[in-house]
């Protein structure tokens, strides 16, 4: 059984948030929750400035705070490693989002994708409404539903429950790379097994010396960085008094 | 005439909640000011509260069973019916705050013992049959000691269990569960001392009827043995301040020293624990009706505050991506609709309470 892990070039990567983008389509997810999301810094003082920029994800732990607190199992590890969560059994405590050091954990507080149920047109008698716009193209509450996403999960979350990245379980479970790694136009997210000695991310793993976020809580992350970026250079200098 | 306008006062209460929870399931979560950062606000406050409490009227129970102090029997079912009520309050407000209350059968069906969130949920169930179980035996004149003791021991577990839960979470430094492992039972048992003499005061006023000597002298003792856990709560309550505001931590502590200057935490510390320790430190104020009820009434506004601030303690400080455009620390202010949840919960306590002592003689003793 494969180990899954992705390792993100920050060297590569350049923030354009393709990878946002393909997960909202390819997952459904709704406004306001991010199953890939970001962390950004900006250091310094003008004009000495830099922007860091870090994408973040669930970090499908080893030894995950989300499902160990979890008290139906709804949240749980996945012999390859993913930390999958079943919509059915959650009760919507909100003890994992609670737990998660990371942040990656969404709630559903209302019914998800509310604009597009939404029975008003903009001009009466002139456009359509959302909810007339699903229909028309034979979306399922939103119009650029995808219906692969049911094989494995929920398509959308209902209200009153949790959800999170999955690493596109249902694509993996097919031999596809989750989309969000499709979608990167720099190949900055490496996707693949931690057990193979030959996989793309061991030997990248390997080669560079990578962190984890948080890396000190024991979570075991399995989302690596490596090669922070920073062009920036200074003069040969032993500072003043 | 009085006993059935307070009786009407408590349905409004009730139906205010009922309405609550319809628009709560319907509308959505977001009716309380509840975002991905405050996932845990009032509602599971007043429930942390209102379980606590409950765990500290079983502590008072035990006296007579555990430590064999036989003139506390004569408190012994009013307090046991207390339990009940103030435990199904707790269940009201906790329904309100889950998701997807009608998939709790999943904690049968898919258990995970990892979990102290399952613990607890487990020990609450047993909790409530117990008492029931205990109360039944009581009210048909016997003793109950085996449940009694059994309750007693469950509620050392849901205590402990409860500062497990919140504080066994890698996530949030802030809240350790070695100190509200010892916080939770100990400020519980305060709480559930305050919580005999607030009742039975007022139901003994609002009656009135005369307080027999005897029953007197038990409401004294208890008056002095809550001003020594008041105490305790209020000398815990200053070391976590104290080594809160010098640490140097910031990763451990930033978030706790924002709380000191919140509005919960200053109710908590001075109206809640100064002022009622004070109160309980003077013979005639603590010898005094007036004075038992103030100092009691005040120590649980404060124990209130004081559940919702250790909560927002821990949550404050945006964790991660959440951290992503917003500040260094989120504000919080409960909506309507989540005080109504928390009025909710005290209409249910002071409702069933409130029939239980017109219906079920609760002053009486077993053989």
């Amino acid at each position: 059984m494969p180990k899954y892990a992705m390792v993100i070039d920050l060297q590569r990567c350049v923030g354009c948030g393709a990878c946002s983008i393909a997960c909202r389509s390819e997952n459904n997810v709704p406004e306001g929750v991010y199953w890939s999301h970001k962390i950004t810094e900006t250091v310094g003082t003008f004009p000495d400035v830099w922007f860091h920029y870090i994408p973040t994800l669930c970090n499908h732990c080893d030894n995950p705070p989300c499902v160990r607190g979890c008290p139906t199992r709804a949240m749980h590890k996945q012999e390859n490693g993913i930390t999958m969560h079943d919509t059915k059994k959650c009760i919507g405590c909100r003890y994992c989002q609670f737990n998660c050091p990371y942040g990656v954990i969404y709630f559903n507080w209302k019914k998800p994708h509310e604009y597009w149920r939404e029975n008003q047109a903009l001009l009466k008698g002139g456009t359509s409404s959302p909810a007339e716009e699903v229909r028309e193209v034979g979306g399922k509450v939103v119009p650029y539903y995808n219906p692969e996403r049911d094989e494995t999960l929920a398509g959308i979350r209902p209200k009153g429950v949790v959800e999170k990245c999955t690493f596109c379980d249902h694509l993996v479970k097919k031999g596809e790379l989750p989309r969000c790694v499709e979608a990167c136009p720099a190949d900055a997210r490496i996707f693949g097994d931690l057990d193979n000695p030959k996989s793309q991310v061991s030997l990248l793993l390997g080669q560079f010396r990578p962190f984890r976020l948080k890396e000190q809580l024991g979570t075991e992350p399995k989302v690596y960085y490596i090669r922070n970026f920073n062009p920036a250079h200074h003069h040969s200098t032993k500072g003043e008094v | 005439m009085k006993a059935r306008l307070w009786i009407g006062l408590l349905c409004i209460g009730v139906l205010v909640g009922l309405a609550t929870t319809f628009r709560v399931y319907t509308a959505g979560f977001d009716v309380y000011a509840k975002t991905d950062i405050l996932v845990w606000t009032m509602p599971l406050a007043a429930y942390i509260f209102l379980s606590l409490t409950s765990s500290g009227l079983a502590f008072c129970c035990s006296i007579p069973v555990i430590f064999n102090i036989k003139r506390y029997e004569i408190i012994e079912k009013r307090t046991v019916f207390l339990e009940i009520s103030v435990l199904l309050g707790a269940f009201v407000c906790l329904i309100l705050h889950l998701g997807s209350p009608l998939k709790v059968f999943y904690l049968i069906l898919s258990p995970n013992l990892a979990s102290p969130l399952w613990w607890l949920a487990t020990l609450y169930g047993i909790y409530l049959l117990v008492l029931l179980m205990s109360f039944q035996k009581i009210h048909s004149g016997k003793t109950s000691k085996p449940l009694c003791a059994t309750a007693f021991f469950i509620a050392i577990g849901t205590a402990t269990v409860l500062g497990w839960l919140v504080g066994m979470t890698d996530a949030r430094p802030t809240l350790n569960p070695n100190f509200l492992s010892v916080f939770f039972p100990l400020s519980a048992f305060a709480c559930g001392l305050a919580a005999i003499l607030v009742f039975s005061l007022l139901t003994a006023h609002f009656s009135g009827k005369q307080i027999p000597e005897e029953r007197m002298a038990v409401y004294n003792d208890i008056a002095k043995l809550f001003g020594v856990m008041a105490g305790v709560t209020l000398l815990l309550t200053l070391w976590r301040t104290i080594v809160g505001v010098t640490s140097s931590s910031s990763l451990e502590f930033a978030a706790f020293r924002h709380m000191v200057k919140s509005v919960s935490f200053n109710i908590e510390l001075w109206l809640g624990l100064v002022l009622p320790f004070v109160l309980m430190m003077i013979p005639s104020v603590r010898k005094s009706t007036a004075g038992k009820l103030t100092a009691t009434v005040l120590f649980m506004v404060g124990m209130f505050a004081g559940r919702l601030e250790v909560i927002l303690s821990g949550e404050i400080m945006p964790l991660g991506a959440m951290a992503e455009g917003r500040a260094d620390f989120v504000n919080y202010l409960p909506t309507i609709w989540e005080v109504f949840v928390a009025l909710f919960g005290i209409s249910v306590v002071l409702l069933v309470y409130t029939l239980g002592d017109r219906y079920l003689q609760l002053d009486a003793v077993h053989e």
